[in-house]
């Protein structure tokens, strides 16, 4: 079986509340959002910056939605799944690449972004078209080794994908409500009702020094 | 070596998940997730997870007798963690009106509450209810979590819109689901937030908060709460579950501590902390108690309270009147408790109610901490994610009125001990 592996110097996630009627109208059919409340929903947001792959080093930003995920007899539950409905990445080698073994819906021009560490914090900064479309920034809490399953979802034109993939590396996760997002109005954040994305994330995940490996891409029948 | 691997990875079992993780599982068969569960459940059981529902052989007292979880001994241990807040449900003239019931009535009340359910001491009970909280009227449901999901579901509708702190016990959001209003949550008591969301809604709008938070046991903010959804042409109801017979001057509740009983539109409450029994009631006008009389699905789909409970909680409410002192008493003890977990550095977070959360803020040794100190005599239990958020971790104590200071003493010492020798305080 072959693996794919992207290394990460740092990946930093958000999870915010935001409407759910606003996540079903990202979702396609098949798949249903995870709930925080009843009608509350989770938009993530997660930006990487990646040290190696078979691309190359690259940022990357992807924004999504927490699914439910597919649970089968005797395999390993993932700690959680979700739909990235738009990725953007540094480099059109990477976007290809993205593109053509994962299925994944992109922001079709390169984007910035920029990591800038500030004590215990960390901020992402992305821009598309020379303007700022999103800032999020992390705070941590405790560092522990780990490796965590995740699945993610992806539909493209008729056909529904699965991915599994691992997260290796050392993690802070925690919900003391420190981060912080900023969503610009900006057509890369359409898929949103930006003024009902709640600011603060009331988890925020941060991992570094570490690698995220795909299994092989699973196509699915039904989505 | 080989072993020790396979030890490491079966423990990662139990710590990489948390009950969130068993919730949501897509797939061909609603039965998939049991075998993931069960797979972590073993681990977690003897991990700690045995310390929730172990068995007590005595009344709910200040000591009671413990069946422990792991090792099936029974222990006395002092509890710290029954909702019995004024000592009230092992009290004689409790005992003996549920005695005389039984003996009058029967054992269960045979029939819904609008069809052949309804006793004598029914009425009776919801007459003395609603004149302790000097309301018009008041209706009984069968619990607590019955009374806020029947009573949500009854007045509110698809189209409407329910804001619910975010902290809001689950029959709070039961209901909301129930009634199929939209349902908008606020940042735990902000009253800030609650104005940025209640604006520019249109339609029935209902705030929803509770007197005090039992987590947290910090107590609503009222008066800000009741100023936005006003100004806003909100409705709102306060569950008291854990105030009434407690708080202002004549024990009604939270609502009548800040001097708001007339502002707050509906009042609900339970039986089953203060007076240690069991059930949920609604007080109102005569109108509003009529029409959850009509439209309150959870009750009238339920058997009535069952007679000897009814007398016992009659009892019980004859002495939370008769008695005012035990309130004193209840607030004295929370009094010392405040105190000497400040002098010992405990943190009990934002707390100023009989409900006292000692925050351990380590998901990872919570559980640690609540076995060493159940082993040196104390029964309480720990709380940990998802019931809070991650690394908020705590054991929950419920002071009573029936704890002498000789009880509060030796806990404040027991759990100050086991907290220094885990490094969670100074």
């Amino acid at each position: 079986m072959s693996l794919t592996r992207y290394g990460y110097r740092n990946a930093i996630s958000g999870f915010f509340e935001f409407p759910t009627d606003n996540a079903r109208r990202i979702l396609p059919a098949g798949l249903e959002p995870v709930e925080l409340h009843h009608g509350t929903s989770i938009f993530s947001m997660t930006v990487f910056d990646f040290t190696e792959s078979e691309v190359g080093a690259y940022g990357e930003a992807v924004m999504s939605v927490i699914v439910v995920p597919l649970v089968k007899p005797g395999e390993r539950l993932p700690k959680s799944a979700f739909y990235p409905y738009l990725v953007a990445t540094t480099t059109r080698a990477a976007r290809e690449h993205a593109i053509e073994r994962w299925h994944l819906p992109h922001w079709m021009e390169d984007v910035e972004i920029a990591f800038e560490p500030q004590g215990n914090r960390l901020t992402a900064k992305v821009a598309a078209d020379g303007a700022p479309v999103a800032e999020m920034a992390v705070g941590d809490y405790s560092w522990n080794p780990v490796s965590h399953l995740y699945q993610s979802f992806m539909r493209d034109g008729d056909k529904s994908y699965l991915a599994s993939i691992t997260m290796e590396g050392e993690q802070s996760e925690h919900e003391e409500e420190t981060g912080r997002v900023r969503l610009h109005e900006h057509a890369f954040n359409k898929d949103l009702a930006v003024s009902e994305v709640y600011d603060v994330p009331f988890r925020e995940i941060w991992m570094r020094n570490g690698a995220q490996t795909f299994q092989p891409l699973v196509q699915l029948e039904t989505a | 070596m080989e072993a020790a691997h396979k030890k490491e990875e079966r423990k990662s079992v139990f710590s990489d998940y948390d009950y969130s993780n068993f919730y949501y599982g897509a797939g061909d068969d609603p039965v998939n997730l049991l075998g993931p569960f069960r797979e972590w459940y073993q681990e977690a059981k003897p991990n700690g997870y045995y310390l929730y529902s172990e068995p007590l052989s005595s009344a709910p007292a200040t000591h009671v007798q413990v069946r422990n979880g792991k090792t099936g001994a029974v222990h006395d241990l002092l509890n710290l963690a029954s909702y019995n807040y004024l000592g009230i449900s092992y009290r004689e003239e409790v005992k003996q009106a549920a005695i005389e019931a039984v003996n009058k009535y029967g054992l269960g009340a045979s029939g819904s509450p609008i069809l052949s359910g309804t006793f004598d001491i029914h009425e009776e009970l919801a007459r003395e209810v609603a004149s302790f909280k000097a309301k018009d009227a008041a209706i009984l449901f069968p619990t607590g979590y019955s009374a806020n999901v029947g009573f949500i579901s009854s007045i509110m509708r698809s189209g409407d819109t329910i804001f619910c702190d975010q902290y809001s016990h689950a029959s709070i959001v039961d209901g909301a689901i129930l009634a199929k209003s939209k349902t908008v949550f606020f940042r735990h008591n902000n009253p800030l937030d609650l104005e940025r969301k209640l604006g520019g809604v249109r339609g029935k709008k209902l705030v929803v908060v509770e007197g005090v938070y039992s987590m947290d046991g910090d107590v609503c903010v009222l008066p800000e709460i009741v100023d936005v959804a006003k100004r806003h042409g909100a409705r709102v109801l306060i569950d008291e579950a854990h105030s009434t017979f407690l708080f202002g001057a004549n024990g009604r509740g939270v609502a009548e501590h800040f001097g708001l009983d007339q502002e707050v539109d509906f009042h609900l409450g339970t039986f089953s902390k203060s007076l240690g029994g069991q059930g949920g009631f609604v007080c109102g006008g005569r109108d509003l108690i009529d029409y959850v009389n009509a439209f309150g699905r959870s009750r009238f789909f339920s058997c009535n309270l069952a007679p000897p409970l009814v007398a016992g909680l009659r009892a019980g409410l004859a002495i939370v009147e008769g008695e005012p002192e035990l309130r004193a008493k209840l607030w004295s003890n929370v009094a010392y408790m405040r105190r000497r977990f400040a002098e010992e550095g405990i943190d009990i977070g934002k707390s100023t109610s009989q409900v006292m959360p000692v925050l351990v803020n380590n998901d990872a040794k919570v559980f640690a901490v609540a076995e060493k100190i159940q082993d040196r005599g104390l029964y309480l239990q720990p709380v940990t994610y998802p019931a809070v958020p991650k690394h908020k971790s705590r054991l929950r104590i419920s002071v009573s009125a029936a704890h002498t200071e000789e009880d509060l003493e030796q806990a404040v010492r027991v759990i100050a001990s086991v907290l220094r020798e885990e490094g969670i305080c100074r």
